[in-house]
């Protein structure tokens, strides 16, 4: 099914190169931006579609075309096969969301040196890590989701939340820093404000993939039904699985923490969402290499809360019964300022809650933030 | 309590569709006719009935909210799921003219049917730009307007009411009606009894002067109404949003029906074990009990499926198919 849509894709894509190349030749140099989905699709209202927004509004803003195209499969190999495809259609710069392109990046780096890649959460390496290389034609954007998810979990425990759950996607690097900074920043406001929470080991979850799937449900409900009140859902579109259990939910208000982008629209349950402005960032460095002509390129571009890249959405978003925005802004400031060095890792997240958050009584929940493959 | 209550009705959730398709892949099978192209109908029953509550079929209607305060949730639904059931029965006729006039090979027609449907669908919905924006790839499914809160009365049977009237889709009732109904027509009708013979043997069905083609029609386009209804229920009972996919359902109710031995009521009880295990391997935090021991996730996915192959390795001995099933039927040949 995939790969006959992947034709579809195909089809409507050499079609529309065809049209745009006609009418962009005033242009000294005709850009084609083109943007290659991770797993999961631009509709998830999340990653990929948040990237995606960038990458249109940016083509609006400036009259060069663009587009997306999604691989038949989530392998290295279809990922290249993907790069080629789109690099042989007249593609000249390629945006790719998803720590799983690294090493296909690696190599089509130096494949198509003319060609620029903006890659997103990751860093190209060889596969077996031992090599990191980044080429002159290659930007890599990488967030500090710890302090998005280090800002819900305060959020939460402040709001009066006392059983918290987390559910990650796939375990990427991404996943495994928002739910770092989730634990991290539960068990900071429960010590500061002296709150008592629960979050136990078989509460923090990665589900395998980032699809809304009735499997999810059940496991979201079964959460729900036996206490825990609010979810954190990095799972991209898995996360639209959690927000239909917690809808389902009528014993009490069940509540959900979304991701990467301001969610609020997607259910009600959705109180506020860990965001890294994508669209944003994207722009940026898109501006950089197209309109400025020169671009990051070689570099790897870190972008947190002191860039204003991450954070919580405010105004009609910000659902908090008891948590102010101004209380917001105060612990957001902390660590904008480095006041707070939000943990990234599970070893520091050990040291961490050892030593800002009243030495928790958390070993297991600590150890299920990273599985020992990693 | 409240946490097994909620198990429970998740249980039934899962396996009033199962039910239904395994009880229509039943029908045709039982009359000599193999249907695997059930989960691409369940895939266009839950496509066209989404399309039409979502307003999209209809002039004048923009949306599921504006159609539903229109006329209420529940009759929405209900005729929802008839257009569904309409769009199976037309889906089935393919697979029938296929496999009964043109003596295709049914698995092959079958699998044309599963193959095309979903990216039918997906097309559609791009092409045509049926979701709630231009571009994207799936339909929304505004779930929430068609649940009952409670049934007056019933609901205040104790645990039962709970259970069975309280926070149920229309589709639950209707799926109770067709296991009964399925019963009494093959069980205790002239018309079961002919089908069962159409697949047994059909040359001694005919030598009886039964229209063999006639109950073959008949039997396909039985279980292509059924699994388009179950397709619609099974949707809105579990997504927010139609992507073209019912997740294998339909060919897990196919192995239902190999498993309930081509008996309507041990497909009843296939389906429930299969929805019970497969719903406790997702949720085992329904039970806190087997929570708190920390059971590696991975030997409590695989659970079901290991009870599965030990029930049938039981069980198998006894299991036998309709002798004429996946045969195509030559008038001439004795």
């Amino acid at each position: 099914m995939k790969k006959v849509l992947g034709i579809f894709v195909l089809a409507f894509m050499v079609f529309g190169f065809a049209a745009c190349n006609g009418d962009s030749g005033a242009e000294e140099k005709d850009w084609n931006i083109v943007m290659i989905t991770d797993v999961g699709t631009i509709t998830d209202k999340s990653f990929n579609q948040g990237t995606w927004e960038g990458v249109q509004q940016f083509a609006e803003d400036n009259d060069i075309p663009a587009m997306y195209f999604r691989p038949n499969d989530g392998t290295q190999a279809e990922y290249e096969a993907a790069i080629d495809l789109v690099v042989e259609n007249g593609a000249n710069v390629v945006v790719t969301p998803g720590f799983l392109f690294e090493t296909a990046i690696y190599n089509k780096q130096f494949e198509y040196p003319d060609v620029r890649f903006i890659l997103i959460d990751g860093e190209p390496h060889t596969p077996d890590y031992s090599t990191y290389e980044t080429a002159d034609n290659t930007t890599n954007i990488l967030f500090q989701e710890e302090q998005a998810g280090f800002l819900a979990g305060y959020a939460a425990v402040a709001d009066g939340f006392t059983k918290l759950g987390f559910m990650g996607g796939m375990e990427v690097p991404a996943v495994q820093r928002f739910g770092i900074g989730y634990v991290a920043g539960a068990f900071y406001a429960a010590n500061e404000l002296d709150f008592s929470i629960t979050f136990p080991a078989n509460r923090y979850t990665y589900l395998g993939d980032f699809d809304a799937s009735p499997a999810h449900i059940t496991a979201a409900t079964g959460w729900y039904s036996s206490g825990t009140q609010i979810i954190f859902a990095a799972a991209g579109g898995a996360g639209q699985s959690v927000m239909a259990a917690a809808e389902a939910e009528t014993g009490f208000d069940a509540k959900v923490i979304g991701v990467d982008v301001d969610q609020a629209a997607d259910s009600e349950t959705v109180i506020s969402s860990a965001m890294k402005r994508l669209a944003v960032a994207v722009q940026q460095e898109l501006t950089a290499i197209i309109i400025d002509g020169e671009g990051n390129g070689g570099t790897t571009l870190v972008k947190g809360a002191d860039e204003d890249a991450i954070g919580l959405p405010l105004g009609d978003s910000f659902k908090w019964d008891t948590f102010t925005e101004a209380e917001y802004e105060t612990v957001y400031a902390l660590i904008e300022d480095g006041s707070i060095v939000v943990p990234a890792t599970e070893d520091e997240l050990e040291t961490f809650l050892e030593a800002h958050a009243g030495n928790p009584d958390v070993a297991d929940l600590v150890e299920a933030t990273m599985s020992e493959a990693e | 309590m409240a946490s097994f209550y909620d198990y429970f009705s998740l249980v039934l959730f899962f396996a009033i569709p199962l039910i239904m398709t395994a009880l229509g892949a039943l029908f045709s099978e039982r009359s000599g006719v193999v249907n695997i192209a059930m989960e691409g109908i369940m895939i266009v029953g839950a496509f066209v009935g989404i399309l039409f509550i979502n307003g999209k079929l209809i002039p004048g209607i923009d949306s599921a909210v504006e159609f539903t305060e229109a006329i209420g949730g529940v009759p929405v639904y209900l005729l929802g799921m008839i257009i569904a059931i309409i769009a199976g029965i037309l889906v089935s006729y393919l697979h029938a003219l296929a496999s009964i006039k043109m003596n295709a090979d049914q698995i092959i027609s079958a699998t044309a049917i599963n193959t095309l449907t979903p990216a039918l669908a997906l097309f559609l919905t791009m092409s045509l730009a049926l979701g709630e924006s231009a571009g994207t790839d799936k339909l929304p499914v505004a779930r929430s307007l068609y649940l009952i809160d409670e049934v007056p009365l019933l609901s205040k049977i104790p645990f039962f009411g709970e259970l069975f009237f309280q926070n149920v889709y229309p589709g639950f009732y209707v799926g109770i009606i067709a296991i009964i109904l399925t019963y009494i027509v093959i069980y205790k009708t002239k018309f079961g009894l002919r089908l069962r013979a159409c697949g047994e043997n059909p040359h001694a069905a005919d030598a009886a002067g039964i229209n063999i083609y006639k109950i073959r029609y008949l039997g396909v386009l039985i279980s292509g109404a059924m699994a388009g209804a179950s397709g619609f229920i099974f949707v809105i009972g579990f997504t927010i949003e139609f992507n073209a996919s019912v997740v294998g359902y339909g060919f897990l109710a196919i192995a239902v029906m190999i498993f309930g031995n081509w008996q309507p009521l041990k497909i009843v009880g296939a389906a429930f074990l299969f929805a019970g295990l497969l719903t406790l391997s997702d949720g085992i935090s329904f039970f806190p009990a087997l929570d708190n021991l920390d059971i590696p996730e991975g030997i409590i996915s695989m659970l079901p499926y290991l009870i599965t192959i030990v029930v049938l390795v039981l069980t198998s001995k006894n299991s036998r198919a309709p002798k004429a099933a996946g045969q195509i039927f030559d008038k001439g040949e004795r």
